[in-house]
């Protein structure tokens, strides 16, 4: 027990993401409270934490959907403190909120289709100036898209609605989508809330390989088996502070996080 | 597909497409039949399309904010007042400010003005949720109409503008026409014209042009990754961030766009019935524009271009009816009534519209199989 750290693991080799001092508060509730930490980059890092922990708020936060009352996020070393989130998703750093959200009326290859970056046929004027590169983009984006969902096994939806997918289903697309957009780190919010068993194994197996091909990914989530399975570290965030940080089996023992989990004092 | 026959492409038509079809059949037979029978001279029957095709502008315009992008726009109106005031004040005689230059000069200068007041609403509301624009732009209505009403040294107030021209007043060759317009083959009189026909006809083609213009500007960016954006922002503004959109900046383009779009149908409204007051700038016609989109199809083009024929259809029906004393209720009641009962119809029964968008909005000849369009 003795590799779990009291707070965060600071100064890592090669942080993707790192916060330092982050707090936010909502009127008088302080959602999160110095945190301090860093996601190495290869790594699966999880995190964890009983609800109202501040998880999701901490997302928010370094995603720029939030403003920070004080601290900062820096992303591949760059700061993106009061970054609009557009920006930071430029910097590398792509996130899933944790209610799936249906893009109503639109198909699921469409749906991908936003995903990849700087595009040349998001400005208006090349669309009549530059047609023949339009064009060619939307072609490699389909192909891509095509190649994403078949990787997800999910090819045979591509031209289906995304109002009439499962919640299962939506999650596989959000994912996709979101490795369209050639992510530096993913963050995901409870990948397998609401999502079967089976799915959620093969979802997991999913991201073990693109975790293989490099890809960092920061996860919250409370179904125990499937973070326990991907992620190394964990973060375990309570109260709005990070608890403890250490590999997955030794956090599980320690009893600070069981303490924190049975509401007992931290 | 080029061999079926008519029937055969009626046959896969969808169930809008059917019945905006025999909606549109079934006007044409009626005005036909009007014109034939003498209820309606040819020359009121172009008044009426032209009018119609400022409708259509006007739809186009808002489908681009409301139907692309989800931007609750209420000062239609205003943007269409400002098209018109802004080519009446360059352009009529009765002008207070500087009447006298070329139509061409008005349009341009009516659809800046339009595009500025557009930046000026959209700088401090489309950063903030959906709901401040819809506020703001309520307001703007109002005040764009309060200033036209009450700064007579400007607009000539109440008593309107008078002595605006034509569009193509001063365009060679039309603007010297004689009239009745005659035309000869050696000596013998072809074909004999009166003025007012083929101003009308002139005005008809004009909204045509526009019409045309707007419609393949707007399907080149609707079709694309931009619309696409617009697509996203208009389900989920929050998820087109997260994917790495500057939303303000998709928001604010369709929002000009739009803007100018609407202030366009003014300027063209202006030099077709070539005398203005507050009155065209009253909320009802934002209200008309709102309900040709929800009921052409919020999003889609040609339901815009469909909407804007039916609330013309609709205004005028009612006039008729009441005219021919079938009906003894005021028109503008029946109208209004007949509007509610739309409007319920639609959302029971077909909330996407008559003429629902794209299922895709991808750039023409991408995707496989599309090739031979
Ligand atoms: N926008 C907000 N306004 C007010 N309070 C908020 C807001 N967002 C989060 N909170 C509060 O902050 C605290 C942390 O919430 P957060 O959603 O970050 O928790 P979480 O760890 O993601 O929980 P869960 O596991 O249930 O998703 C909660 O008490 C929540 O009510
Ligand atoms: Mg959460």
């Amino acid at each position: 027990m003795s590799n779990v750290t009291q707070g965060a693991v600071l100064g890592k080799d090669d942080p993707v993401l790192r916060t330092d001092g982050l707090k936010k508060s909502f009127g008088g509730l302080t959602a999160t409270d110095d945190v301090s930490f860093e996601v190495e980059r290869g790594t699966i890092t999880g995190l964890i934490g009983p609800n109202g922990a501040g998880k999701s708020t901490l997302f928010n936060l370094v995603s720029g959907f939030y403003e920070p009352d004080e601290g900062s996020v820096s992303v591949n070393g760059t700061d993106v403190t009061d970054h609009e989130p557009h920006e930071i998703v430029g910097e590398g750093m792509v996130r899933t909120f944790q209610t799936p959200r249906k893009p109503e009326g639109m198909s699921v290859r469409e749906a991908m289709l936003v995903g990849p970056q700087g595009q040349t046929g998001e400005s208006i004027l090349p669309l009549f100036t530059s047609s023949s590169t339009v064009r060619r983009e939307e072609r490699q984006s389909l192909e891509r898209a095509e190649e994403m969902l078949e990787r997800f096994e999910i090819a045979d939806l591509a031209t289906q609605s995304a109002t009439d997918l499962s919640g299962g289903q939506m999650k596989l697309v959000e994912l996709a989508r979101a490795m369209m957009s050639d992510p530096d780190l993913l963050l995901l919010d409870e990948p397998v809330a609401g999502v079967n068993p089976v799915l959620a194994q093969k979802l997991a197996g999913f991201i073990e390989e693109l975790h293989a091909e490099g890809q960092s990914f920061l996860i919250i989530e409370h179904d125990m088996s499937f973070i326990m399975r991907l992620a190394d570290p964990i973060i375990v965030l309570n109260q709005g502070s990070v608890l403890v940080e250490g590999p997955p089996d030794a956090v599980r023992s320690d009893d600070r996080v069981v303490d924190a989990y049975l509401g007992g004092p931290a | 597909m080029s061999t079926a026959s008519l029937t055969d492409r009626i046959g896969s038509f969808s169930r809008g497409e059917q019945v905006a079809t025999a909606g549109v059949g079934l006007l044409a037979a009626v005005l036909l039949v009007g014109v034939v029978v003498g209820w309606i001279t040819v020359t009121y029957l172009l008044y009426l399309v032209a009018l119609a095709g400022m409708y259509v502008l006007l739809s186009m315009g808002l489908n681009v904010q409301w139907g692309y992008g989800g931007l609750i726009n209420f000062s239609v109106a205003a943007f269409f007042g400002v098209g018109a005031y802004g080519s009446a004040l360059l352009t009529a005689d009765s002008s207070p400010v500087a009447g006298g230059f070329s139509p061409v000069v008005g349009l341009v200068a009516g659809l800046l003005v339009a595009a500025v007041l557009a930046v000026i609403i959209g700088i401090p509301t489309l950063q903030l949720r959906d709901d401040y624009l819809a506020i703001a732009s309520l307001g703007l209505a109002e005040v764009v109409r309060m200033i036209v009403l009450n700064e007579r040294e400007i607009t000539a107030g109440s008593a309107g503008l008078t002595g605006i021209p034509l569009f193509f007043a001063d365009w060679p060759v039309l603007g010297s026409l004689e009239y009745p317009f005659v035309l000869y083959v050696g000596d013998t009189a072809l074909f004999t014209m009166e003025r007012s026909l083929l101003i009308a006809e002139l005005n008809v083609l004009l909204v045509v042009v526009f019409i045309a213009v707007v419609y393949l500007f707007l399907r080149r960016i609707h079709l694309s990754p931009w619309g696409r954006v617009l697509r996203t922002i208009r389900t989920d503004e929050d998820l087109a961030k997260s994917l790495g959109k500057d939303t303000y900046r998709f928001k604010m383009q369709a929002f000009v766009i739009g803007s100018v779009i609407m202030a366009l149908a003014g300027v063209f409204y202006t030099h077709l019935v070539l005398y203005l007051n507050p009155q065209d700038l009253a909320p009802v016609l934002t209200f008309y524009v709102w309900i040709a989109v929800i009921l052409g199809g919020s999003g889609s083009d040609r339901g815009a271009i469909f909407g804007g024929f039916t609330i013309i259809a609709l205004q005028q029906g009612t006039r008729f009816l009441n005219a021919a004393g079938t009906i003894p209720v005021d028109p503008a009641a029946l109208r209004l009534m007949i509007v509610g009962v739309l409007i319920i119809a639609i959302v029971r029964v077909r909330q996407e519209g008559i003429l629902p968008p794209e299922k895709e909005l991808i750039w023409p000849g991408s995707t496989e199989g599309s090739a031979d369009e």
